[in-house]
């Protein structure tokens, strides 16, 4: 049994459907990337399955169990945890506190201590500056911070939407070793990215979203080769 | 651009929801609703007064006494209760919305009259057997419930469009029928159950206007309203003679009295400062708190120009231009306090608003400058008199004899011809399509090159002064002008009125206003409670309908959900008639 | 006259810090869900109104004397019943409608405060006029002598300063410093990414409306301890008060709520004295103040920092 199986997945916002069919599943321990152009509804498909959205059909399991029809809150709780996209900080708020609420729905302060300081180790320039409110940080370090932040309710599955974007591209390398990093301690990234490349280079099992449907899937690699992907999204139409 | 497919509805929807299950015997549910409807109006009600009234006038078995001679609610309900095993057993389209509407007035209609005789006929005791039974009330509502629950059970299919052209002296001569029924069922409403507070005239009008009510939903359903409406818009100014020619024949029906010329002159004044205000927040979106300050400014103008001893000017003008004077003050008024819309949006708006509304208020109760009476307010303001006749005197025009309040009233029914006048020109103008871009997003708007600030208190200013214009009016009607009557309630019943109509309508303006003034005065037993109710009532509509009674079809789903079909029926149109201008 | 200056002084400052505590419901609400809950006045009239009651009817005469018992009861009753109907107000009113334009809510605001003014009028033994109110404090005055003549300052208004006064420091403690005040400003910054930290907006909301109600309620006790005397329509004025003082100390700003709340205390007793008019047009100049502000300076005195709404 996969550890996130998302089936025939149909979202609308009103009238438009977003996403019409979406199907894949992810694997215990393994990163998996969603790529596709844009408003192809990836952001939608992650929207959903962390419990923003409500689906019209199909189904969300994790760990075998529904819970797509589970409330935003709740669904934290079984260990999702989502780093939306935009970074969606909390801009007033100093970088400790929104550290914290990542971790709202903990309450033992042992643990969460050591947490943080995990984080801080992890990107030292938050733990320079835990004091200070996240609006004034720099695209990278606010995105390190959204990281960190889904990171502190101890995720079983992270799910990261876009987090390459508009980084440069040392920042973006630091983003991804980081998420190799994470798989590497146990967790399972669930990853959205336009920028096919870096994403499907790091993926174990990539899928490609176009029109609201599932179209293509396979590793990471198998993608990468594959011409209409090459042709799709890696070709030079790809500014990043 | 990408264009996105909005998929059709079928003609039967696939039933969905909580009533799925029930689908195979939607058709048997709806025949059994009707059924025990018709049966419920055979049974005896109870031996209370409410019998004895001109609704029905009998407690036995009815069918024993006059098996075709039933009247009053009884028949109301045993005409829906036939036509709803017609509907259910024919092959006619949109049949299930219909019965709901239809079900729904069965309910209504059972729920006041069992509420009556329960409560007016010696509390639940009246349920009893013994005491001639209120259970018709009770089988005609579980038939009731049954039609709505029947119709549901089935889907409720979209309102259909019909598209029949006739000869067009049919069509007109079809309208002039309209128009009469309209007029008679305006009479009979505003007259039914007799003045209010005398014995069962507030349940006697509720049932009533539940069954107008339902029958109209019912032809709404249909789609047969709406080919009406297309009638009229293809005939367009015919049908707003004819419709100014029925108000003005009002007086001749059974509404043809003192009391009612009088309620429908206070309805009038209210109408016409309700269609202004429509302006300001049903155009504009600009929300108003404070708008009844207006209406006031403009009645204390004319109190003190009528020549009433508390004025304190000493001028006496005749009653034409102190109406233009009032609606002139009233409107540099109304500027004054669009200004701020120059730098406040949205909800600081409407307190600014509030504040002004407030500062009048608190002013007029200090006699400001002597000009408003303060709490002796200006008494004694002589009736309006042109050509040597005193308005609030009956009139005789050879062998016809027209109640006092007559004149008033046609005088009222002209104001708010003008102001309709003025509403729809505007609304169809460029300054209207200026006023619509800045509700839907003014930032745009601006973008678009509409000079917003000028614009925004342009709609002040002309709100303003039709409700300057209806206060004039007022003034001399009431006789009267306190400053007590131009309270922050009194804006909040105006904006209510507004709303419950449908925003940005004319109809839904009339409409809201008739409603909202004349309940209180059908329901005066609940006098105590009218504003509770009221408050409720709002939190009701909002929550439920708030689009309101008609819903503007040019005017984006802003308040309402986006299932609800005329909207969507009209957004269509509107979305279709532009393709068409495009192309 | 100095004295006569510093008298008003400190009825505005009294009549001020009452405010304060209402507008603190105002600010908190506002910048949770940017709704202008203009049925918060009548929530204060409710509690006071419903401390009455529990006085009234519950209290042994022998309790009734006894003001330190007598007073925390109240304060808790006014407290718990403002409470109760803030709760019903969010529930029934206010959340079917969240995520409706903002038009819906403002209007069905209006209708529940007129609906709770009448259910008090309709339903409270004699509501129609005033109905006397006890006071429960320390009765009298401390005269203090200023120049030629002297300063009153009653115990009650001394009581109401310093009650608000906590009360406002203790909320301000805890939205800034507790989880769940974390969560307050996590959910009014940006309510989706809230809830992904596994924060239930709904809860967070109906929170804020507690703790407005339960503000309003104790000031609504306090009110009528002060004056002796209570009718329905102090929601709606000291209501409208509250709501311009929570403008002017920045809507969504605890601290900018009491500053803004002493400011119009000061322009209404000041503005009576000194300005044209007299008392009959206090209100007038709150109003002037009100459109002013919301003019020329709609983000308030206090700046962007510090403040709870997105």
């Amino acid at each position: 049994m996969s550890f996130l199986q998302v089936t025939d997945l149909t979202v609308a916002y009103g009238a438009i459907q977003a996403v019409r069919g979406v199907t894949f599943s992810v694997e215990r321990g393994q990163i998996v990337s969603l790529i596709g152009s844009n408003g192809a509804g990836k952001t939608t498909t992650l929207r959903t399955i962390s419990g923003l959205l409500r689906p019209v059909a199909g189904t969300v399991l994790l760990d075998g169990k529904p819970i797509h029809a589970l409330p935003a809150h709740e669904i934290l709780g079984l260990g999702v945890a989502h780093s939306p996209e935009g970074r969606r900080l909390f801009a007033r708020m100093t970088v400790e506190e929104n550290l914290r609420l990542g971790a709202y729905t903990r309450s033992d302060e042992p643990g969460i201590l050591a947490d943080l300081d995990r984080v801080y180790d992890l990107f030292p320039v938050l733990g320079e500056r835990r004091r200070n409110k996240a609006g004034l940080f720099s695209g990278g370090e606010q995105q390190m911070l959204a990281i960190g932040r889904a990171l502190m309710s101890r995720p079983k599955l992270l799910m990261l939407d876009e987090p390459s974007m508009g980084l440069s591209p040392i920042m973006t390398q630091k983003i991804f070793s980081t998420v190799r990093e994470l798989r590497s301690e146990g967790t399972t990234v669930l990853l959205v990215e336009q920028n096919a490349l870096a994403a499907l280079a790091l993926s174990d099992h990539a899928y490609v979203i176009d029109l609201g449907r599932t179209t293509l899937s396979g590793t990471g690699h198998e993608l990468l080769a594959d011409p209409r992907v090459q042709e799709a999204y890696l070709g030079e139409g790809v500014a990043n | 651009m990408t264009t996105i497919e909005k998929p059709r509805p079928a003609a039967v929807p696939e039933p969905t929801g909580r009533l799925a299950g029930l689908a195979p015997h939607a058709r048997t549910l709806r025949v059994l609703g009707g059924v025990l409807t018709v049966v419920g109006t055979y049974l005896p009600w109870a031996t209370f007064v409410l019998n004895d009234g001109p609704y029905p006038e009998q407690s036995t078995l009815e069918f024993f006494t006059v098996p075709y001679g039933v009247t009053g609610f009884r028949l109301h309900l045993l005409l829906f209760g036939i036509a709803a095993i017609v509907l259910a057993l024919a092959a006619v389209p949109a049949k299930g919305r219909m019965i709901r509407a239809l079900g729904v007035g069965v309910i209504a209609i059972s729920v006041v009259n069992g509420l009556y005789i329960v409560g007016e006929g010696g509390g639940l005791g009246a349920i009893t057997v013994a005491d001639g039974v209120a259970f018709g009330a009770i089988v005609a509502l579980i038939g009731g419930v049954l039609l709505v629950v029947g119709a549901n059970a089935g889907g409720i299919e979209p309102q259909p469009v019909w598209n029949w052209r006739l000869n067009p002296w049919v069509e007109r001569a079809l309208l002039v029928v309209v128009v009469v029924v309209l007029l008679l069922l305006v009479a009979a409403v505003l007259t039914s159950g007799g003045q209010g507070g005398s014995g069962y005239a507030g349940g006697v009008f509720l049932s009533f206007l539940a069954a107008v009510g339902a029958a109209i939903a019912a032809l709404s359903a249909s789609g047969l309203l709406a080919w009406v409406t297309a009638l009229t818009e293809r005939h367009r100014l015919y049908s707003v003679a004819l419709l100014l020619a029925a108000a003005l024949l009002l007086p001749l029906t059974s509404a043809g009295t003192e009391y009612w010329m009088t309620v429908a002159a206070t309805i009038g004044v209210y109408a016409a400062t309700a269609i202004g205000l429509n302006i300001v927040v049903g155009l504009a979106g600009l929300l108003d708190l404070g708008y009844v300050a207006f209406l006031g400014i403009g009645a204390f103008v004319a109190a003190n120009l009528s020549g009433a001893a508390a004025s304190t000017i000493g001028i006496t003008l005749p009653f034409p231009l102190v109406m233009v004077i009032a609606a002139i003050i009233a409107g540099i008024f109304g500027a004054i306090v669009g200004s701020p819309t120059l730098r406040v949006r949205g909800d600081y708006l409407a307190i600014v608003t509030l504040a002004f509304g407030e500062i009048f208020v608190r002013s007029a109760q200090n006699n400001i400058g002597g000009l408003t009476g303060g709490s002796n307010a200006i008494p004694n303001i002589p009736p309006v008199s042109l050509f040597g006749t005193d308005f609030n005197e009956g009139v005789e025009i050879g062998a016809l004899e027209l109640p006092p309040g007559f004149l008033y009233y046609v005088l009222i029914v002209l104001i708010i011809s003008a102001v309709m006048v003025v509403f729809a020109n505007l609304k169809f103008s460029r300054l209207g399509r200026a006023w619509i871009a800045i509700r839907e997003d003014e930032d745009a708007a601006r973008a678009m090159g509409i000079r917003t600030g000028p614009i925004k208190i342009l709609a002040f200013l002309i709100g303003a002064m039709l409700a300057g214009l209806a206060g004039a009016f007022y003034a001399h009607k009431l006789g009267t002008v306190s400053y007590e009557s131009f309270r922050f309630l009194e804006s909040v019943t105006l904006l209510a009125a507004v709303i419950l109509g449908g925003m940005g309508t004319i109809p839904g303006a009339v409409l809201g206003a008739s409603v909202l003034f004349v309940l209180p005065e059908k329901l005066r037993e609940f006098s105590e409670y009218r504003l509770l109710l009221f408050g409720i009532a709002l939190v009701l509509i909002m929550r439920f309908r708030p689009q309101g009674i008609v819903p503007d079809a040019h005017r984006r789903a802003e308040l309402a959900p986006e299932t609800d079909p005329a909207i969507v029926a009209a957004e269509e149109k509107v979305a279709a008639e532009a393709k068409g201008e495009k192309s | 006259m100095l004295s006569t200056f510093l008298s008003q002084v400190v009825n505005g400052l009294i009549l001020g810090s009452l405010i304060g505590l209402i507008a603190l419901g105002y600010t908190m609400v506002y910048g949770i869900i940017q709704l202008i809950n203009f049925a918060h006045g009548e929530i204060f009239m409710v509690g006071s109104y419903g401390g009455l009651a529990m006085f009234t009817y519950l209290l042994p005469t022998a309790i009734q004397n006894q003001w330190w018992f007598a007073l925390p009861l109240l304060l808790i009753a006014g407290a718990a019943i403002a409470v109760v109907v803030a709760v019903l107000m969010e529930r029934f009113a206010y959340r079917p409608l969240r995520n409706a334009p903002r038009l819906a809510p403002l209007i069905t605001a209006l209708g529940v405060s007129v609906a709770l003014q009448e259910a008090v009028r309709v339903f409270y033994p004699n509501a129609t006029a005033a109905v006397p109110f006890p006071k429960v404090f320390v009765e009298g005055t401390l005269a203090i002598p200023i120049g030629d003549g002297i300063v009153p300052i009653r115990y009650t208004g001394m009581l109401i300063i310093v009650v608000s006064l906590l009360l406002a420091f203790a909320l301000n403690t805890f939205v800034n410093n507790s989880r769940m005040g974390r969560a307050m400003r996590a959910t009014s910054q940006d309510r989706d990414v809230a809830r992904l930290m596994g924060i239930n907006p709904d809860r967070v909301i109906v929170l804020t409306f507690v703790l407005g109600a339960a503000l309003a309620g104790v000031a609504g006790i306090l009110y009528g301890a002060d004056l002796g005397l209570i009718n329905i329509n102090i929601g709606l004025q000291n209501g409208l008060f509250a709501f311009t003082a929570a403008v002017l100390g920045g809507i969504g700003n605890i601290k900018g709520a009491v500053a803004g709340g002493l400011v119009i205390g000061l322009v209404k007793t000041l503005g009576g004295q000194y300005l044209p008019g007299g008392t009959p047009y206090d209100y007038v100049w709150i109003f002037v103040v009100l459109i002013a502000v919301l003019v020329f300076r709609p983000q308030g005195f206090f700046g962007e920092t510090e403040r709870v709404r997105a």
